[in-house]
């Protein structure tokens, strides 16, 4: 990552299609029924992903994305993922994603989740290594970074329910604020732990924060310990912001309180209602946006003259005006030819809006 | 409460009526034969009479069971929406999308105009109602969730999408009544998925059904029914087949806040599980709902499709059903 220079960067908001119509690109799938099936090992189970890993940050590079993520390749679900590597956490039924046609694994608490490992350290460390190994544009030379991602303990608590002793005796961890913030525990362990491993952009999902802005308290209460993880990670010298991403819903009412919100870069999804990037470009922001402009669940391709022509209304209301450019949410709801044409679409709204040498026309 | 409109169908239905929501397991030969026709070793007509057969079986084993309201068991389809996308001209078919952990699917894509080139189930229909006096019902899938089940890059927001395929669902209700269908049901399992959206559903279920004479059921499952209740009771559909058990009968509280006022049919069997209920938890279940809802309002079947269950289980879920509905007729 660059310093924190004004700009526009294109930015993925996180997953990436793990699968694509051509054989090559099956292979996880594949790897993954024969695993089922007891004629592959876990091994092999690991070199799929590896391979969908580099796939998935070969196609951001070719892109010309500057935040690049793993694509979450490796993840089931965006809850059961981080929730099924804590201890006391039980991982059972499947569930609809909020509105998507997706479905996560519910965790099942029987006692405080607590890390006993990294849970997404090592593919942070893959994908950054990967990174590392594949060829770099003369202009993008040590210009790009990979961000890991996190699902936010808030929302994590949000789709955990407790298991019930039956014997009468109220369950610790049955409440809502119980839930999220022993979850905002092991997850600030997780950002300390990422920071120590280089990470200096950590992207932490919330999305039902703004479905069910009645618990505003408790997700704000659980942020208060990432941004006090963050902020001793500072303190011991090292370089690390947050930021938060909500999408699924429409962030036009909670607008002044999320750009409030603790965090170094708010993640927006501008596509649940237009007048949102008005709201942008009249009230400003005081602290740099992730604008989710580009629909990220369908597969209509924007005009990128008119997105660009959004981001200038808004970019020098936001202070410094730097923003990252981005789909609307992770692109593993599309196919994946359509999702890499979504992403080839942010380069062409970066050229529109700063002509093809990069200053602002 | 819609018995006087079955009578003037000429439905002639018990208190209780038994159904069941749609799909029903594929025997493993049209599993196998599925396969080898997407592999190319065997022919659409070969594959063709296999979906006759195993659709003959499901009409017979209903009989047998004793289920009043027969449905054909959608031996001929994989996918609720994409059987239709592929269809209906104005779409395309998508490339693989994740659906959860290890599945995916083809997503369809409305890339044009969305039309109507002639019947899309009729066939089906006419075929299962020739093996049986009983009535069988025509089976669709609503506009609403083919619409959120799909990409649109033609239309301009989801609501045109929706009325657009209002139309097009609207000419298919024609189309099985002009065949003789006076029971149709018309899935909408997205129904809840945005509540703000309640009214595009419900003005796309009226331009579905507006004008047309036939018993209307819609089924939902799987949803946040407690926020969009009663609000939901608008849809122009005489009966909403709803998962009750699979939720413990929690919708009832909701129904206790607000009257139910139409007809019901009751899930009163998890579909999601192995386990087979007993026969007394299924009876609880009816008298739980009679503790609500009239015993006009309420009809009896699973809470939802049976295909994931393998046929022993699905034949025995359908049993309890009609033994619970024949304990209370009694």
């Amino acid at each position: 990552m660059s310093d924190a220079a004004p700009g526009l960067y294109l930015s993925s908001t996180g997953s990436y299609p793990r699968i694509g119509d051509s054989p090559e690109l099956q292979v996880l799938r594949k790897t993954i029924a024969s695993l089922d099936r007891g004629e592959r090992t876990t091994a092999d189970l690991l070199d799929a992903e590896h391979e969908m890993t580099r796939r998935a940050i070969a196609d951001q590079m070719k892109a010309g994305l500057d935040v690049i993520t793993d694509g979450l390749v490796r993840w089931y679900d965006p809850i059961s993922h981080l929730a099924g590597k804590l201890e006391n956490v039980k991982i059972r039924g499947l569930l609809r994603f909020f509105d998507t046609n997706c479905y996560f694994r519910q965790p099942v608490l029987t006692g405080k989740p607590v890390r006993r490992g990294p849970l997404v350290v090592n593919e942070y460390s893959f994908a950054r290594n990967a990174l590392g190994h594949l060829p770099t544009p003369k202009t993008k030379a040590g210009k790009l970074s990979i961000k890991p991602v996190l699902t936010g303990p808030y929302t994590l608590a949000k789709f955990s329910q407790t298991e019930y002793s039956g014997n009468g005796v109220p369950e610790t961890f049955a409440s809502l604020e119980a839930r999220a913030m022993a979850y905002a525990e092991a997850l600030a362990a997780e950002i300390s732990a990422l920071s120590e491993y280089g990470a200096e952009l950590i992207q932490v999902d919330e999305p039902a924060a703004v479905k069910f802005p009645e618990d505003w308290a408790i997700f704000e209460n659980s942020l208060a310990q990432l941004i006090k993880a963050r902020d001793n990670a500072r303190e011991a010298g090292r370089k690390i912001e947050i930021a938060l991403y909500f999408y699924f819903h429409d962030c036009t009412p909670l607008y002044e309180k999320l750009v409030e919100l603790p965090a170094d870069l708010i993640g927006l999804d501008c596509t649940y209602n237009p007048k949102l990037a008005d709201l942008i470009a009249s009230a400003g922001s005081p602290k740099p946006l992730g604008l989710g402009l580009v629909d990220a669940r369908n597969t209509r391709l924007e005009d990128p003259e008119v997105l660009a022509w959004q981001i200038e209304r808004m970019l020098s209301k936001i202070d410094g005006g730097r923003a990252h450019l981005g789909p609307s949410s992770g692109l593993e709801y599309l196919p994946r030819d359509r999702a890499f044409a979504k992403l080839e679409l942010l380069g062409k709204v970066r050229e529109a809006l700063l002509g093809p040498k990069g200053s602002v026309k | 409460m819609s018995r006087e409109k079955l009578k003037s169908l000429g439905l002639k239905l018990p208190l209780f009526p038994t159904t069941s929501v749609g799909s029903f397991p594929k025997p493993d030969y049209l599993a196998k034969a599925r396969r080898e026709f997407s592999k190319g070793k065997i022919t659409a007509d070969q594959l063709h009479e296999l979906e006759r057969k195993a659709t003959k079986f499901w009409i017979q084993t209903q009989e047998k069971l004793g289920v009043d309201v027969l449905v054909d068991g959608e031996m001929y389809r994989g996918d609720m929406v994409a059987y239709f996308a592929e269809r209906l001209p104005g779409f395309t078919e998508g490339g693989l999308v994740r659906s959860y952990g290890n599945r995916y699917y083809h997503k369809p894509i409305i890339t044009g105009e969305v039309e109507w080139s002639g019947p899309v189930t009729v066939d089906w229909w006419k075929y299962a109602q020739s093996l049986t006096k009983k009535p069988v019902k025509g089976m669709l899938t609503g506009a609403y969730t083919i619409m959120d089940w799909s990409f649109n890059e033609h239309y301009a927001d989801r609501r045109a999408t929706a009325i657009a395929l209002a139309g097009v669902i609207h000419k298919e209700v024609e189309a099985l009544i002009a065949a003789g269908c006076k029971i149709i049901q018309i899935d909408e399992p997205a129904l809840s998925v945005r509540p703000e959206e309640l009214p595009v559903a419900i003005e796309a279920m009226d331009a579905t059904t507006k004008g047309l004479e036939a018993y209307f059921i819609t089924h939902a499952c799987y949803g946040a029914f407690e926020q969009i209740y009663p609000g939901m009771l608008e849809l122009a559909v005489d009966n909403f087949d709803l998962e009750m058990s699979n939720n413990d009968l929690g919708l009832l509280d909701v129904f206790r806040r607000q009257p139910f006022t139409k007809d019901i049919s009751f899930g009163v069997v998890d579909v999601h599980t192995h386990a087979m209920e007993a026969q007394d938890v299924v009876r609880q279940r009816v008298e739980q709902a009679l503790t609500i809802l009239s015993k006009d309002q309420i009809w009896v079947d699973p809470d939802c499709g049976l295909k994931t269950r393998t046929v022993d289980e699905a034949i025995e879920k359908l049993r309890l059903c009609v033994a619970a509905a024949e304990a209370f007729r009694n």
